[in-house]
C-alpha cells in the first residue's frame, strides 16, 4: 500500500478526545480531515511529527502509538508558546500535521533478543511505541523488561498502559518513584536501581533508554557495566526542530541531523558526535 | 563560444529583460558599495567590487512566506494556501564565488532525501549569467577554496573579458538558444587560449591585490573533521565573537533558517521562513530550556565544521566556504573564515 509523508503543507486532523496524563502533559486522540491519510499514513515506532497548532507554530513531537492497532494519538506536555496554545484546545479543534519523519527504533534487528525499556519521567512517551509494537508481537523476542521511574506516584506516565503491562504474562515490568508519597506501596529510588532486582539479561539483549539526560548517563553507565554493548543500547534524541526534513539545521548534533539521520541513536553512535545531547 | 563587443555587453542583459526580471551588480551612488539588485539593466556594473551580500536572497530570500492559513475557531474551518509562487529572474554578472555558494544551496536544498519545495520552484525559473574575475579584489580567496576566479559549471552563459570584447560561453541550452537568438558572433579557438592566459594572469595577481586573506583550507580540513583542535584555540576564537550572525548572513553557502507563524489583523496567519544563525545563543535551545549549545566556542566551532569537514564536502562536493572573503570584511571580531583557518593551521593565538 503507498505509504505517505506529508513534507511540505501540513494536513488537517480534527482533535477527537483529550486525556489529562498527569501535570501538564495531556494525550490527544486525532484523526485526517481526509479519508485517504486514515490508510496511508504510517508510522515506524519511534519517529515524530510536526505538529501546527494554528495561529501559534510547529513543534516536533515523538508519536506514542505502536504501527498497528492503535489510535492515532500525540502526548505532550506544555512547555513552551506552541505547547500551552495546544493544551488550550478542545476536543473538535483541528491541527496540522507533517511527517512521519526519522529513523525509528529498529523493530526486525532486535527480533529473538531480549530486551529492556529504562524509560525515566516522560521518557516513556516515545517508547510507548516500540513497548506496544512488541507486545503485539512478544512471541517472537526474548525476555521484554519495561522499567519506568517518575519523580512522584502521580508522575507516573501512562498509568493503564502500565497496570495493563504488569498483568501482561510475557513482561516484566518494573516501577519506582523517587520520592514516595504516605500512600505509596511500590519501589521507591531512582529506576536504575532496580537493575539487580531485575536480574537483568547481558547476552543477546537490547536496551532502549530514555530519559532527561541526568538519568540517561547514569542509566547508560550501569547498563555498560553489566556488560551490554554501547552498540545494543538504543536512545532518542530530543532537539529544537523547525523543518523534520534536514534543511534547517537546528537540529545538528556534531556530522548529523537528528531530525533525518536520528532520532534514534546507538549509543555509540551517540558517543561519537562530541557534542553535548 | 561567442563574442560581443565590450560596449555592447547589457545587449545581454536587455534581451533577458523581456523574459525575466534582471538582477544585477550596482553600486550605489553614496556608499560606493556593490548590491547585488533588482535593476534596470542599463545600470549594471560589471566591472563593479563583488557585492556586498550575496545574491543568495533570489533562491533563499531572508524573510518568505511559505503558507497562508486562516483557521477559524468557532466554525472549524480550516483554509491553507501555499504560496511557492516566483517570477523568473536573471541574474546577470555573478562572481565564480557567489556561483559556487548557489551550487552549494543546489545541492543541499534540492540533492538530498527531501527536496526543499520553496527553493526548487526559485530556482527553476532562474538564467545565470556569470563574469570572471580577471583582477582579484582586496579580500578574496577563491584560489585557496577551489571555486574561482573562473566559473567552471552552473552557468547558462559566462562573460570573461578580454581587451576590447567579452568572449562569451554558453554553459546550457538556455544560454546557446540565447545568444543564437541575439545572432553574436562565432568565436574561433584562439579564444580560448586567451581565455586561459586571463585566468591564469588573474589567479598570479592574487599575491598582489588579494592581501586581506588567505586560506589554507585543506590543511585545516583534517583537523576540524577529527575534531583534535586545542579547546583554548576555539575558545579564543569564541571571545571574539559578538554573535551578530553576520558571517552566516553575508555567506554564499550559509542555509540556516528560522520558521514562525504570525498572525495577520484580519485572522489569517503566514508561516514564514526567515535566515537565521548557528551564532545565535537559541538556535539550539528547547522550549524546556535545554540548550546542548550554550557556550559560543561551542557554537563557533560548531560553524567551521560545517565549513571545512570532510562530511559536510561529500553533502556539497566541495568546501562549504567558497573564498568570497565577505566574513573577513563583515565580521566586527576579526574572526572571519581566514583568520579561524589561520588559528587552528598554527594551532595557537599567539
Amino acid at each position: 500500500m503507498k505509504v505517505t509523508t506529508i513534507v511540505n503543507v501540513p494536513e488537517v486532523v480534527t482533535i477527537d478526545e483529550i486525556r489529562e496524563e498527569i501535570k501538564d502533559v495531556k494525550t490527544f486522540y486525532l484523526s485526517f480531515d481526509k479519508k485517504e491519510y486514515q490508510d496511508t499514513f504510517k508510522i515506524r515506532s519511534g519517529q515524530f511529527v510536526m505538529c501546527t497548532v494554528f495561529g501559534s507554530g510547529e513543534f516536533a513531537v515523538s508519536l506514542p502509538p505502536s504501527p498497528e492497532n492503535d489510535r492515532f494519538h500525540l502526548t505532550v506536555k506544555q512547555v513552551g508558546k506552541v505547547t500551552t496554545a495546544l493544551h488550550e484546545l478542545e476536543p473538535g479543534d483541528k491541527l496540522g500535521i507533517r511527517g512521519p519523519f526519522g529513523n525509528g527504533f529498529p523493530f526486525e534487528e532486535i527480533k529473538g533478543k531480549n530486551v529492556i525499556y529504562v524509560a525515566g519521567g516522560i521518557g516513556l512517551i516515545p517508547l510507548r511505541s516500540s513497548i506496544v509494537h512488541v507486545l503485539q508481537h512478544k512471541e517472537e523476542f526474548g525476555r521484554v523488561i519495561v522499567m519506568h521511574g517518575a519523580q512522584t506516584p502521580e508522575a507516573l506516565m501512562y498509568k493503564d498502559n502500565l497496570k495493563e503491562w504488569q498483568n501482561f504474562d510475557g513482561f516484566e515490568t518494573y516501577i519506582t518513584v523517587d520520592n514516595p508519597t504516605p500512600d505509596w506501596t511500590g519501589e521507591t529510588g531512582f529506576v536504575h536501581t532496580l537493575f539487580d532486582k531485575a536480574n537483568l539479561p547481558v547476552e543477546n539483549t537490547v536496551a532502549f533508554v530514555c530519559g532527561p539526560p541526568i538519568m540517561f548517563n547514569t542509566v547508560i553507565g550501569e547498563l555498560m557495566k553489566r556488560g551490554i554493548s554501547d552498540e545494543s543500547i538504543y536512545s532518542t534524541l530530543e532537539r529544537h526542530m523547525k523543518c523534520g526534513v534536514g534543511k534547517c539545521q537546528h537540529c545538528a548534533i556534531g556530522r548529523t541531523l537528528v531530525c533525518t539521520d536520528g532520532p534514534v541513536y546507538t549509543f555509540r553512535q551517540i558517543k561519537t558526535l562530541g557534542e553535548e545531547i | 563560444m561567442y563574442l560581443i563587443k565590450k560596449s555592447d555587453v547589457l545587449e545581454i542583459a536587455r534581451e533577458l529583460g523581456k523574459e525575466y526580471q534582471v538582477i544585477g551588480p550596482v553600486v550605489d551612488a553614496d556608499s560606493g558599495q556593490t548590491f547585488f539588485e533588482k535593476t534596470e539593466p542599463e545600470l549594471i556594473q560589471l566591472k563593479a567590487p563583488i557585492p556586498s551580500v550575496p545574491p543568495k536572497y533570489t533562491v533563499f530570500p531572508q524573510i518568505e512566506t511559505l503558507m497562508r492559513y486562516r483557521y477559524d475557531r468557532e466554525s472549524k474551518e480550516v483554509e491553507i494556501r501555499e504560496m511557492y509562487e516566483t517570477e523568473p529572474k536573471a541574474v546577470f554578472g555573478l562572481r565564480s564565488c557567489d556561483l559556487n555558494g548557489l551550487l552549494c544551496l543546489d545541492r543541499f536544498f534540492l540533492g538530498q532525501e527531501f527536496v526543499d519545495e520553496a527553493y526548487r520552484v526559485h530556482r527553476k525559473k532562474m538564467f545565470i549569467v556569470t563574469n570572471t574575475c580577471v583582477t582579484p579584489f582586496k579580500n578574496c580567496f577563491c584560489v585557496c577554496t577551489d571555486s574561482g576566479p573562473a566559473a567552471e559549471e552552473g552557468y547558462d552563459l559566462n562573460l570573461t573579458e578580454l581587451d576590447d570584447v567579452y568572449l562569451v560561453e554558453a554553459g546550457s541550452d538556455k544560454g546557446r538558444e540565447l545568444v543564437e537568438r541575439m545572432g553574436l558572433e562565432k568565436a574561433d579557438e584562439s579564444y580560448a587560449v586567451k581565455k586561459k592566459e586571463a585566468v591564469d594572469k588573474s589567479v598570479s595577481l592574487f599575491e598582489e591585490f588579494a592581501t586581506d586573506s588567505k586560506a589554507w583550507i585543506s590543511r585545516v580540513m583534517n583537523r576540524v573533521t577529527t575534531g583534535f583542535i586545542r579547546e583554548d584555540v576555539w575558545e579564543y576564537i569564541g571571545d571574539q565573537c559578538f554573535e551578530c550572525g553576520a558571517c552566516t548572513f553575508v555567506c554564499p553557502s550559509c542555509s540556516c533558517f528560522n520558521i514562525v507563524d504570525v498572525n495577520n489583523a484580519d485572522g489569517s496567519s503566514e508561516r514564514l521562513r526567515t535566515w537565521d544563525s548557528c551564532s545565535y545563543e537559541g538556535y539550539s535551545r528547547m522550549a524546556g530550556g535545554h540548550n546542548p549549545r550554550k557556550p559560543v566556542e561551542d557554537r563557533r566551532n560548531k560553524r567551521f565544521f560545517c565549513k571545512l569537514s570532510y562530511s559536510q564536502m561529500k553533502k556539497y562536493l566541495r568546501p562549504g566556504c567558497v573564498g568570497c572573503g565577505r566574513c573577513a570584511w563583515v565580521c566586527p571580531g576579526n574572526i572571519g573564515l581566514p583568520k579561524v583557518v589561520e588559528y587552528v593551521r598554527r594551532e595557537t593565538h599567539k
